[in-house]
């Protein structure tokens, strides 16, 4: 195999990209000059050797603990509880959460062998120590999702700490009219009092 | 058989067998590979059309396909790759309608072997959900083995129960996929011994989604009961049945009058959990919710009541059956504000002349939309009367007349 197959091969472990593909980003590379592709794999490599979880949060970052973990302006009474790491960068761009995180791995699938042990829960409630008052549970609203969160509020049940899942509704936004049924039913059955 | 037994009566006047206030109809049907149809195109009147062919010509495959663009799944129960005309890797069915105003909707469905890419579209949309399209075209179909829903097992009435409450109730489907997919999840972590807290985790979801389908089944069936009853007697001539909904979770107790509310069956659910949690994990499966559910038909008085699925003679299980479909036709007619497609497929072949004449009365009465009749012998749709067009089907090609 030549070192284009190699490269192509390669890329066609990503997620997302087949054969074609492949061959059409190697094709890319090979056009550009070569210290722009050198830059790339540079970065994948800085990457792939600095970037680690945190051992607090589970968080991927290049310090451990992580910046969300060590940043003195976040409000340390309050953790958001999610699925994956990525998952952080979605909450936190928002503007409105200025609490601490904490990342599962995943989520309960029983299907795929994950039960809680595969999950970060121990570490979770290692971390409910006096300091916070709130967990807010931001596991996606699928059927995994939402046995996770349940399986979550049981497990810190007794422990003195408020748990709280995310809001399900309308998009900010959005056009009723356009909205699909589940979520109208979903938001009609979360309604506030004004 | 002749049409002169069955002149309408009640005032109706002849001409209007089957009713003017046809609510949509279906136009035109194009076929490509589907089953023994390679490429055909079939326009229909709006009235409706008797089709004649000796079997394994393809009428079945027809009314399979234009119910397909009803449920997007084959009505006998055959999996898409099935569908599929031997030799080809895709087929194709798109259906027509007119509506009331005048309105053409066209609904189409496809499936590649391939991959196993289904696509469905609605105007040429595909539609951001499968449930958006779901029951667009309003159809019911009769055929000789609807007998099996009453005659065979449990998972056949839990199927009717489900397209029949899928079609008319706006979250039923989703609800429904919810549940099974929840279902598997239990299954699984009950197989591979989890704890009981993780366990736990699952009955809430499991509950939450399990008791809308029981709500929506026991009001279904609980609306529906007399019309069973007043179909099943007007078809046998007299005769008494009924029909009644058997949840797995047994109904939670209290004041008769009341209607059972939905933090009642909450509380059933959880409670049987409870009770059969050593059993679960004993066997690995979830032995309570609506995947266990039954729907119970009797024959005879009430005080001599026998089940029908055991101690029912052929006839009166076929007989069941029928006004079973004619229950759902009226539960599609409610939902739609109009008539659906009525398809009878082979239907009388199974049925006594004396039955087949009532059907046919009770479809004349009635003011029903479109028919389309299949019959291997054309002497069949004397029953009809002489309203329908009536096409030939000789080894996947249809032609009028």
């Amino acid at each position: 195999m030549s070192v284009i197959d190699d490269l192509a091969s390669e890329f066609t472990r990503l997620p997302g990209i087949g054969r074609k593909t492949a061959y059409r980003l190697t094709h890319y590379l090979l056009k550009i000059p070569p210290e722009e592709a050198c830059r790339l794999a540079r970065a994948i490599e800085a990457m792939a050797e600095r970037v680690r979880r945190c051992s607090i949060c589970n968080n991927l970052s290049e310090s451990d603990p992580c910046e969300f973990c060590t940043n003195p302006t976040r409000d340390r009474t309050v953790i958001c509880v999610v699925e994956e790491a990525s998952d952080i960068a979605a909450i936190d761009g928002s503007g409105g959460y200025r609490g601490l995180y904490h990342v599962l791995g995943g989520c309960l699938s029983p299907l795929d062998g994950i039960g809680p042990e595969e999950l970060n829960v121990d570490s979770l409630l290692a971390r409910l120590n006096g300091e916070v008052r709130e967990v807010i549970i931001a596991t996606n609203p699928s059927v995994e999702g939402e046995a996770t969160a349940t399986y979550l509020h049981r497990a810190i049940g007794s422990r003195g700490v408020q748990v709280t899942r995310l809001a399900r509704g309308l998009p900010v936004g959005g056009d009723l009219e356009y909205a699909d049924g589940v979520t109208i039913a979903q938001a009609l059955s979360g309604r506030r009092g004004m | 058989m002749k049409l002169g037994h069955l002149e309408p009566r009640g005032g109706l006047e002849k001409g209007r067998f089957f009713g003017y206030f046809y609510r949509v109809f279906l136009q035109r049907i194009q076929l490509r590979n589907f089953r023994n149809f390679e490429d055909e195109t079939v326009d229909f009147p709006e009235r409706g059309a008797a089709l004649i062919g000796d079997n394994g010509q393809g009428k079945t495959n027809l009314l399979e396909a234009i119910y397909y663009l009803e449920i997007f799944r084959s009505f006998r129960g055959a999996r898409d790759e099935q569908l599929i005309r031997f030799g080809t890797d895709h087929f194709r069915v798109e259906g027509s309608l007119v509506e009331a105003g005048g309105a053409e909707v066209t609904v189409a469905a496809a499936y590649r072997r391939e991959g196993r890419r289904k696509k469905v579209t609605l105007n040429g949309d595909e539609p951001q959900r499968f449930g958006e399209a779901i029951g667009r075209i309003g159809a019911i179909v009769f055929t000789a083995s609807d007998v099996e829903i009453v005659a065979g097992g449990p998972a056949a009435r839990r199927r009717f129960l489900d397209i029949i409450l899928s079609l008319v109730e706006p979250d039923y489907l989703a609800v429904l996929q919810r549940y099974r997919r929840i279902l598997t999840q239990r299954n699984e972590s009950l197989r591979e011994g989890a704890s009981p807290s993780e366990l736990a985790a699952w009955n809430h979801g499991l509950v939450d989604a399990g008791c809308s389908i029981i709500e929506a089944r026991a009001r279904w069936v609980a609306e529906q009961r007399a019309g069973f009853a007043r179909y099943y007697e007007k078809i046998s001539g007299g005769q008494q049945a009924s029909i009644d909904y058997a949840p797995s979770i047994p109904k939670p107790t209290g004041d008769r009058a009341a209607p059972i509310d939905r933090h009642g069956w909450i509380e059933a659910f959880h409670g049987r959990l409870q009770r059969l949690a050593e059993r679960e994990r004993r066997r690995g499966v979830t032995l309570a919710g609506p995947h266990r559910d039954e729907l119970k038909f009797r024959v005879g008085n009430s005080s001599d009541a026998v089940g029908l699925r055991s101690f029912g003679s052929a006839g009166q299980q076929r007989t069941a059956a029928v006004a079973l479909r004619m229950v759902e036709a009226e539960t599609l007619r409610a939902a739609l504000g109009g008539e659906p497609i009525i398809m009878l497929d082979d239907v009388f072949a199974e049925l006594d002349p004396p039955r087949s004449e009532r059907v046919v009365e009770l479809l004349a009465a009635e003011e029903w939309g479109q028919v389309l009749v299949t019959s291997p012998k054309p002497s069949e749709f004397a029953l009809m009367g002489d309203s329908l067009a009536e096409y030939r089907i000789a080894a996947g090609t249809l032609r009028r007349v």
